[in-house]
């Protein structure tokens, strides 16, 4: 048995946007602390969120509803929004799933800062 | 009636009551599920309390079983873990009401043949405050004893009552937590094999059979604790033509496979008043988003297909995909493609989702396998995911014929696999036997 461990984290960048760092695994035991870290962060226009998956190792179908919980609100508040380091198997799957079609993506959080900036 | 024979009746009634009241006793006791059970630090610590509010050298925390009296704390007292009922010191508190009080048992005539007390401890003083349980049963008691005659204080003795009124606290508490553990498992257990059986009949128990098509299916169970939502179907529609979906719903357990079988019913019915695939996706993500609502959204991916038998022994199949892996077409040259629905998106979950349709033709030879993620997400021996890459190499090199055969291929795999595989797996293979096909069916794909 693998153990189900989850770290979910927000900081801000000193560019101001607001980064949620999660990794390791995200299903149904441990999306409630992600869940609870996209809904204290407080989106707007103002600050873009950039979610810094880089440390994610697995998200099933639990993990994938925070996700789009956190697009439902990115688009309800006008945020804009990234997904940034997304390991290659966890790419794949969102793209079996269609969320690569919602999301941004991008490799580093230097680079999602580089493309707000642009 | 003379005055004799009245006593004698009232000596058996006596003895008939006594007999009663001590079987509802012993199954008060037998209730509680104490005896016999390891030493436990609350009631040791009630023992050593029970000394040093007497300043007496041993205690105990006795219970009365039917022919032994049994210590579930025991201080000062090496090595004795019961002693007979009868006689003893500990017996005499069933018949007793309050504390009981020997304060020289040598002089006393309840107590001077006690082995305890003729014997190597040589007892002197007892005293026992009862452990009686809401309705009335004597369970044991809690006992001081001394070596020396004494005459213990009132506040000693209400000391006494409050430790056995503690035990009993605490027994009911043991059995209130006993109770909660056994009814939740029992709970878990029952949802568990409910899940299990609804899920076994959300799935067609055996699948029709189609003219000029094999089709075979299985439903991989990678685990006995979560109950997975993997789902197929293989059905007529109204028009002559056949459908089929096979699908992956988010969650495990009782909820999953409540919205297996709506989704499933959904699918069926959506076929009834529109086969078209795409329509019957977006009809079933309508459903479930008007079914669950709020934070606990539920969706699925699917794959839903329409067969249509062509005069040369083809089919033509028309497929669309919502946030499913891609269906893998066997060629019977043995190539392995995918029928890809890339781009379809999640079902139930999206504001806007957008489906993908796509068709491909089954000629002669050729067979379609369907599957969940189940198998694609497995891990192999070196830890990375297996993928439609690695399930696509593993096919091309066994070469199966036919949908039996395919899913005997899949079915080694997932053998190789092993514990690889973390989440069920329904799988749907449909093929064309191959027949002594005109070359120009061929050169046609």
């Amino acid at each position: 048995m693998t153990d189900r461990t989850l770290t979910a984290t927000r900081h801000t960048h000193s560019q101001g946007a607001l980064v949620l760092a999660v990794a390791g695994e995200l299903d149904h035991h441990t999306a409630p602390e992600f869940t609870r870290v996209v809904q204290e962060t407080p989106f707007g226009p103002d600050a873009p969120v950039l979610i810094d998956a880089s440390g994610l190792t697995y998200c099933d179908s639990t993990g994938i509803t925070v996700f789009v919980s956190a697009y439902q609100r990115a688009q309800k508040t006008g945020t804009r929004l990234f997904v940034v380091g997304l390991n290659a198997d966890l790419t794949r799957v969102f793209g079996i799933v269609g969320l690569d079609q919602l999301f941004t993506f991008q490799p580093t959080v230097d680079d999602a800062i580089n493309a707000l900036r642009a | 009636m003379t005055g004799v024979e009245d006593a004698f009746l009232h000596d058996v009634e006596a003895a008939t009551a006594a007999a009663t009241d001590e079987r509802r006793r012993l199954a008060a006791v037998s209730r509680y599920d104490i005896l016999d059970t390891p030493s436990d630090g609350t009631f040791d610590k009630i023992a050593s309390l029970a000394a040093r509010i007497f300043d007496a050298p041993m205690a105990t925390v006795a219970i009365v079983d039917s022919d032994r009296v049994w210590f579930k704390a025991a201080h000062g007292l090496r090595d004795v873990a019961e002693i007979a009922r009868d006689p003893d010191l500990s017996a005499p508190v069933i018949p007793h009401q309050g504390p009981y009080v020997v304060t020289d048992a040598l002089d006393d005539p309840r107590t001077a043949g006690s082995s305890l007390v003729r014997g190597e401890l040589g007892v002197r003083f007892y005293a026992a405050a009862p452990i009686t349980t809401a309705d009335g049963h004597r369970l044991g008691s809690v006992n001081v004893l001394d070596t020396r005659p004494r005459r213990p204080t009132e506040d000693q003795l209400a000391g006494l009552q409050e430790l056995a009124a503690l035990v009993m606290d605490q027994l009911e508490l043991r059995l209130a937590a006993q109770h909660t553990v056994a009814a939740e498992r029992e709970r878990r257990a029952d949802a568990e094999r409910l899940a299990r059986t609804l899920q076994r009949t959300l799935l067609p128990p055996a699948l029709p059979t189609v003219p000029g098509l094999r089709a075979a299916a299985a439903y991989h169970t990678a685990s006995v604790d979560e109950v997975g939502g993997d789902f197929y179907d293989l059905f007529p529609l109204d028009d002559g033509r056949w459908a089929f979906f096979l699908g992956d719903v988010c969650g495990k357990g009782a909820a999953a496979a409540a919205l297996t079988s709506l989704t499933r019913y959904t699918l069926r019915a959506a076929a009834i008043y529109d086969p078209d695939p795409c329509t019957a996706l977006a009809n079933l993500d309508t459903v479930l988003k008007g079914e669950y609502q709020g934070d606990t959204p539920r969706f699925c991916t699917a794959v839903f297909g329409v067969l249509d038998a062509e005069p040369d022994g083809s089919f033509t199949v028309t497929l669309a995909g919502g946030g499913h892996p891609p269906t893998l077409a066997v060629r019977a040259d043995g190539t392995v493609e995918p029928v890809s629905t890339a781009g379809g998106q999640l079902i139930g979950l999206l504001p806007d989702p957008h489906f993908v349709q796509t068709t491909t033709r089954l000629a002669p030879g050729d067979a379609l396998l369907l599957y969940t993620d189940g198998l694609i997400e497995a891990r192999t021996a070196d830890g990375s995911m297996l993928g439609e890459e690695g399930l696509t190499r593993h096919l091309a090199t066994r070469a199966a014929r036919g949908a039996e055969d395919l899913l005997a291929t899949v079915h080694g795999l997932f053998t190789d696999l092993g514990t690889g595989v973390s989440d069920d797996t329904a799988l749907l293979a449909l093929s064309v036997p191959p027949c002594s096909i005109p070359q120009s069916a061929q050169e046609n794909r």
